[in-house]
Formats: structure tokens, C-alpha cells, sequence
């Protein structure tokens, strides 16, 4: 076959000339890695997102309700101090309501003797378990009666227990927790890292009212979990709290939420909506690395041309037919290009690879960029070599053998 | 035997026109060629010599008259068919080489084949065959640049050996060489034509033109004169007398 033969020649050239194919494969290959990559870690923000909702606990009948304006996990203000138990008492008197469970939330310093961590420390009501489901492997969850009294006892997540104690049992035991120790009470089962790196056994628990009276000595709330009745009953729930919150906080008509609402749903369709703009950024960076990687590689083939112009036109006086001249130079454009493609996706793969590794960004690896990086630099060689190989064989063999 | 005409060219001309400037190179040449003639053209720098050998090699369509190559008519066909015609009935050898630079002087060889419509099951014997016919089947892995000028136009002799073409055309074969490889690389040449190949040179060297049975002079882009070499026969004796030998 004639073709065939037309790319081996190609494959030849290729060899023969390095340094002009190497040039070619570069910006091919940065565009079709950093596709790669961006690819990777838009998988793997949307994984950890959706192993972060499983993780939550979230049935479709629960919602959360966290102080501050802004959208899910993101608040925009902070020092937002209106939510208060106030609200749960209101919330949990409307019809439809199950369960309703407030929380505090803090990161701190958690301290067995010597060993010590930092963990996030939540003030929660006893409601928080059958609400989470979260089962308590050893000794036992706190109680109404915790709560009433203030207690000083903690239920600790597998992370910080083992952090600190080690393989001794931790339970009957005293911490500290910034100033205030706490008794050991319960340990939460393990769950274990997710996919992605998000630990939620990362955590311990304190009766709400201890919290907020001698631990974090404030009286607001970081959020409210709630449980409605049935899952249909969700909607309405959410426009029931919407009101009640609204009045007390004492906001006019025209202000803006104080509070904003994390559903699965809500967090679903975020994922969607940031994976949406992620791959329409992707689409632009690639799209411009790739024509910048063809430019590339039309102008050198177009150099190589010149360099190459009386080994065309002895191909010329043997007998290759125009046809045969376009063949070599396409299929070179075309191999440089696909070259640059498997070397942009070895690149982009390692690189995806030691993000995930170092933990410095969630990246998954997927097929899709390696099938993507595929097609796009074979039209990418297509599309820029048409005219460097055109032109090749458009010389006439007299005026190349001169 | 009948002696057949395998090249016949009449009242060619050839202008080339470059931005309104036109040159007039060929001002109607008209030339016939016995096959298995030796035949050398020779004339002053400039007077057209390598346009001329363009057109009879088809690389290039004249202007104006007509070219019968081996019985077909040449000026009307398409650059596709012209290839074709200079893959299977010409092989070109050139002053400056032309060789691949970085391919093996093997891979120079068997470079026509590819354009071959079948390339032939026995390629690559043919091409150790031409390659030993040209004395180099010591040198077949070597590049160009590993080979000295003489061993380099030795190969292009064995690429235009390859497809077994009816014509050798050699512009200016020894212009880059010594005249101890010229007179080397002319004694293949002698070889060939003694054979039955047709061979046409072009050079402006008179000793080179003396191994030629046929001297054509160009001048102005017009034949001025066309002589039998009297000393055709005896050098002929002398390739008679190296092939006894
Ligand atoms: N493509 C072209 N366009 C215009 N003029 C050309 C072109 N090619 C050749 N010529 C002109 O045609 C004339 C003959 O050129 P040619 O190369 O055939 O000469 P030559 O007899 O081979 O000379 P030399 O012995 O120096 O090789 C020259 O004057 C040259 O300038
Ligand atoms: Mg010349």
C-alpha cells in the first residue's frame, strides 16, 4: 500500500529530523496536559463534593440550616450571631417537623497529657445521633441529662482517639479541650477516608449546653440539622423555617437571608453548575493551547519545508506523486501531533497523579481527557498540516532539484 | 535488430515567465534518440543545457512542441502520469547528488520503489544487487555524509539503476568530483551504455563528452551542432578489454 509506505517515509522524517519534532510535540503536548489535569482535578472536586454529601448523613427528608448569607458551605459573613435556640424552639413547633438538632462549631486543640491534636469540636443536642445515625462503637452518646447539667463529657471520632491515645482506651479518661477538660464518654464509629481524602471521623462531639456555656461561652448558633416528617414534606419545611427565622431575626422585607440551606440537592446541583463552568474554562484553555500547538507546528513544518526542499524534489524526479508528498507531510503533522497528545497525557497524568498524591488538589483519572487528547491532536494535526503539506507538494520538482 | 527512437523531441521551446519577465531558454530543439545511445550534451554556461534535461526528464512541461518519450506523447499528460513515467523509464543522476542526507545509502536505493504502483517481492536483493553493481556492497548501511563524493554519486547511479529505466539522464555527474572519480564514476556510465542503456550526459567538460558516441552542442538555447565521436569505438574497445579482464 502506497499510503503505508507514504507513512513510513513520514515516520522516517520524524526521525531524521528531532530537534524540529520535538519543537512540534511541545505545545501539543503542555495543551492536551494541562486538559488532562484540569480534567482530573474537576473529577476529583466533583467526587470529593459527592462523598462529602454522602458523608454527611443527608437522607432526602434532612436539611441544614447555617447562619449567614451565602451559599452552601461557602458563608459570606462570619460574625453572623442571629441564629439562636430561639429558632430551633420555633422550628421544631411546626407541623412536619421531626427532628431539629443545633449546633456549635469550632476547630480546637484537643489534649490527652502529652499528645495533643486539633480536631473540629461540635456543641450539638443528643437529637444529633438518631438524626446523623451515626452509631457509638464504645461506651455511650450524652444524654438529656448531660445537657441539662452541663457536662463536661465528650464523644470522640476515631481520628483525634487514636491521635491522642493510641492503642489505649480512651473512655473514663479526661482531656483537655482549649482550657476545659472533658471525660471521655463514647467513641463514634470509624467511617474511614473517603475517595477523595475528606476524613469525617475527624471530630468530636460536646453536649450542646456545655458548649455554649463553658467552652465557646456564646449563646449563637453555626447551624440547625433538621428532619422532616416525610421527604415531600421537605419544600414546605424549608419555607416554614425561612419565615420563622426571617421574624426572628427581625429582618424587613427587603433584606437578604441571613441563613442560607444545604440540601443534597442544593450541593447536587452546585457540583453541576461549578462542573458546567469548569468544563467551559477547560474548553477555552485547551482550545488555545491546541491552536497555539498547531500554529506551532504549521510554522515549523512550514520551515521544515524549506530545509526539506531537495528531499522533495528527489522524491519529486522518483516518481512521488503530488498526492504522495501531501501523504508524508500529513501523516507527519499528524504523528507529531498525535506524539505530542501521548506525551501531554503521560504528563498531564503523572502531574494529576502528585497533586492527588500530595494532597494538593483533588484529582481523579478518568478516560475521557486520554480520549479527548486523542481526537483533538489528530484534527489538530489534520488541520494545521493540510497547508504546510499542500504547499510541499505543490513545489514544482525542477525548481526543488536546482 | 530494429534500432527504435526512444526519445523524440521536436521544436521545443521553453519560456519561463517570472512577474511579466519572460526568458526565453529552448528556441526550438529538436532531437532524436536511438535506443541504447550514448549521448552527451554540451555548450556554454547559461545556453540551457539543465532546462532542457528538465523537459526529457519530465520534470518539467516545455512551452511549445512535442515530446514522444518510448512512443508516448508526453506534453499532455498530468502531473500524475508524469510521475509515473519518471518512477518506470527515467532514472536521473545529478552533479550536486541529491541523495537523502541521514538515510543509509540502502535506503537511498531503494527510495523509488516506494512510488512504484507494486514494489517488487525481491526489492531488497535488487537493491544489494545494484548497490554490488556499483561496487558498494561494502557501504550499504553508510550515510551520505559517511561517504566520500565518488562513493556518493556512485549511489545515486545505483538509485537510478533501481526501477531498471530505459534512460539514465546525468546532469553535470562528475562536475563535483576529482578527475579521479570522474573518470570512475564515467566508466560505470561506459558499462551501462555498453549494456544497451540508454544514457544521455550533460556536462561541459570535453573529456567527459568524449565518452559519448553522440555530441550534442547547445548554445542559446538551439542545437548548433550534432557529430558522431570518432573515439567512440576506441574507448569501447578499452571497456571490451576491462570486461575480458
Ligand atoms: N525558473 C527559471 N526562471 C527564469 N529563468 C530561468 C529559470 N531556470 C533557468 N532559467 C534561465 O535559463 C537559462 C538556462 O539555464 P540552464 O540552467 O538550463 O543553463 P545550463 O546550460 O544548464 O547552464 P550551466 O552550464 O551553468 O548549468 C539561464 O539563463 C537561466 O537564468
Ligand atoms: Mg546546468
Amino acid at each position: 500500500m502506497r499510503i503505508l509506505k507514504n507513512l513510513g517515509q513520514a515516520l522516517r522524517g520524524l526521525q531524521l529530523n528531532k530537534a524540529n519534532t520535538f519543537l512540534m510535540t511541545l505545545g501539543i503536548m503542555i495543551g492536551i496536559a494541562s486538559l488532562t489535569v484540569i480534567v482530573a482535578i474537576g473529577e476529583g472536586t466533583k467526587s470529593k463534593v459527592l462523598n462529602r454529601i454522602a458523608n454527611m448523613g443527608f437522607g432526602p427528608e434532612s436539611f441544614s440550616v447555617y447562619s449567614g448569607a451565602g451559599r452552601l458551605f461557602f458563608g459570606r459573613n462570619r460574625n453572623i450571631t442571629s441564629m439562636t435556640l430561639q429558632d430551633v424552639d420555633d422550628i421544631r413547633a411546626m407541623p412536619g417537623v421531626a427532628i431539629v438538632v443545633p449546633r456549635q462549631r469550632k476547630r480546637m486543640r484537643i489534649i490527652n497529657k502529652k499528645e495533643f491534636t486539633t480536631t473540629r469540636v461540635y456543641g450539638v443536642s443528643p437529637e444529633w445521633q438518631p438524626a446523623r445515625q451515626w452509631r457509638v462503637v464504645d461506651g455511650e452518646f450524652f444524654n438529656d441529662m448531660d445537657m441539662d447539667r452541663k457536662r463536661k463529657v465528650i464523644v470522640l471520632g476515631n481520628t483525634p482517639a487514636q491521635k491522642i491515645f493510641g492503642e489505649m482506651d480512651p473512655l473514663g479518661k479526661k482531656i483537655r479541650v482549649g482550657q476545659v477538660f472533658f471525660e471521655v464518654i463514647g467513641l463514634l464509629e470509624t467511617k474511614g477516608l473517603t475517595e477523595s481524602g475528606y476524613d469525617p471521623d475527624d471530630r468530636a462531639l460536646i453536649p450542646l449546653t456545655t458548649a455554649m456555656s463553658r467552652l465557646f461561652r456564646q449563646t449563637h448558633l453555626h447551624s440547625i440539622k433538621v428532619v422532616s416528617t416525610n421527604s415531600e414534606a421537605v419544600r414546605e419545611t424549608m419555607e416554614g423555617v425561612t419565615q420563622v427565622l426571617r421574624r426572628n431575626h427581625g429582618l424587613s422585607p427587603l433584606a437578604d437571608d441571613d441563613f442560607r440551606f444545604v440540601t443534597p440537592e442544593g450541593i447536587m446541583q452546585w457540583v453541576t453548575e461549578s462542573e458546567q463552568a469548569l468544563n467551559r474554562m477547560l474548553l477555552l484553555i485547551s482550545t488555545v493551547s491546541l491552536l497555539v500547538g498547531g500554529v506551532v507546528i504549521m510554522n515549523i513544518l512550514l520551515v521544515s519545508i524549506r530545509e526539506r526542499i531537495r528531499e522533495i524534489g528527489v522524491r519529486r524526479c522518483f516518481g512521488a506523486r503530488r498526492a504522495d508528498i501531501t501523504q508524508q507531510f500529513l501523516f507527519e503533522s499528524v504523528l507529531v501531533s498525535l506524539l505530542g497528545g501521548v506525551m501531554g497525557s503521560s504528563l498531564g497524568w503523572i502531574l494529576s497523579s502528585s497533586l492527588n498524591h500530595f494532597n494538593l488538589l483533588p484529582a481523579k483519572i478518568t478516560w475521557d481527557p486520554f480520549v479527548l487528547a486523542f481526537g483533538f491532536s489528530m484534527i489538530v494535526g489534520l488541520v494545521f498540516g493540510i497547508h504546510p503539506a499542500r504547499k510541499a507538494a505543490s513545489l514544482s520538482p525542477d525548481e526543488t532539484i536546482r | 535488430m530494429k534500432i527504435s527512437k526512444i526519445i523524440e523531441i521536436d521544436s521545443i521551446i521553453k519560456t519561463y515567465k517570472n512577474e511579466g519577465l519572460e526568458t526565453n531558454v529552448l528556441k526550438g530543439v529538436s532531437i532524436s534518440v536511438d535506443e541504447g545511445d550514448y549521448v552527451s550534451i554540451v555548450g556554454p554556461s547559461g545556453s540551457g543545457k539543465s532546462t532542457l534535461m528538465t523537459i526529457l526528464g519530465c520534470l518539467n512541461q516545455a512551452t511549445g512542441g512535442t515530446y514522444l518519450l518510448d512512443g508516448e506523447e508526453v506534453g499532455k499528460l498530468r502531473d500524475s502520469e508524469l510521475s509515473r513515467i519518471r518512477n518506470e523509464k527515467i532514472g536521473f543522476v545529478f552533479q550536486a547528488f541529491h541523495l537523502l542526507p541521514g538515510v543509509s545509502a540502502f535506503d537511498n536505493v531503494m527510495m523509488p520503489l516506494i512510488y512504484c504502483d507494486k514494489t517488487p517481492a525481491d526489492a531488497k536483493e535488487r537493491v544489494k544487487q545494484v548497490l554490488i553493481r556499483v561496487g558498494l556492497e561494502h557501504r550499504m548501511s553508510h550515510t551520505p555524509g559517511q561517504l566520500s563524493g565518488g562513493e556518493q554519486q556512485r549511489v545515486t547511479i545505483a538509485r537510478s539503476l533501481i526501477n531498471d529505466p530505459k534512460i539514465i539522464l546525468a546532469d553535470e555527474p562528475t562536475g563535483n568530483l576529482d578527475s579521479k572519480n570522474g573518470a570512475e564514476i564515467m566508466s560505470v556510465f561506459d558499462h551501462l551504455n555498453a549494456e544497451g542503456r540508454t544514457i544521455i550526459i550533460i556536462t561541459h567538460d570535453p573529456i567527459i563528452s568524449e565518452h559519448a558516441r553522440r555530441i550534442l552542442t547547445l548554445r542559446d538555447g538551439q542545437i548548433v551542432s550534432d557529430e558522431i565521436n570518432e573515439n567512440f569505438k576506441k574507448s569501447r574497445a578499452g571497456i571490451a578489454r576491462v570486461a575480458v579482464k
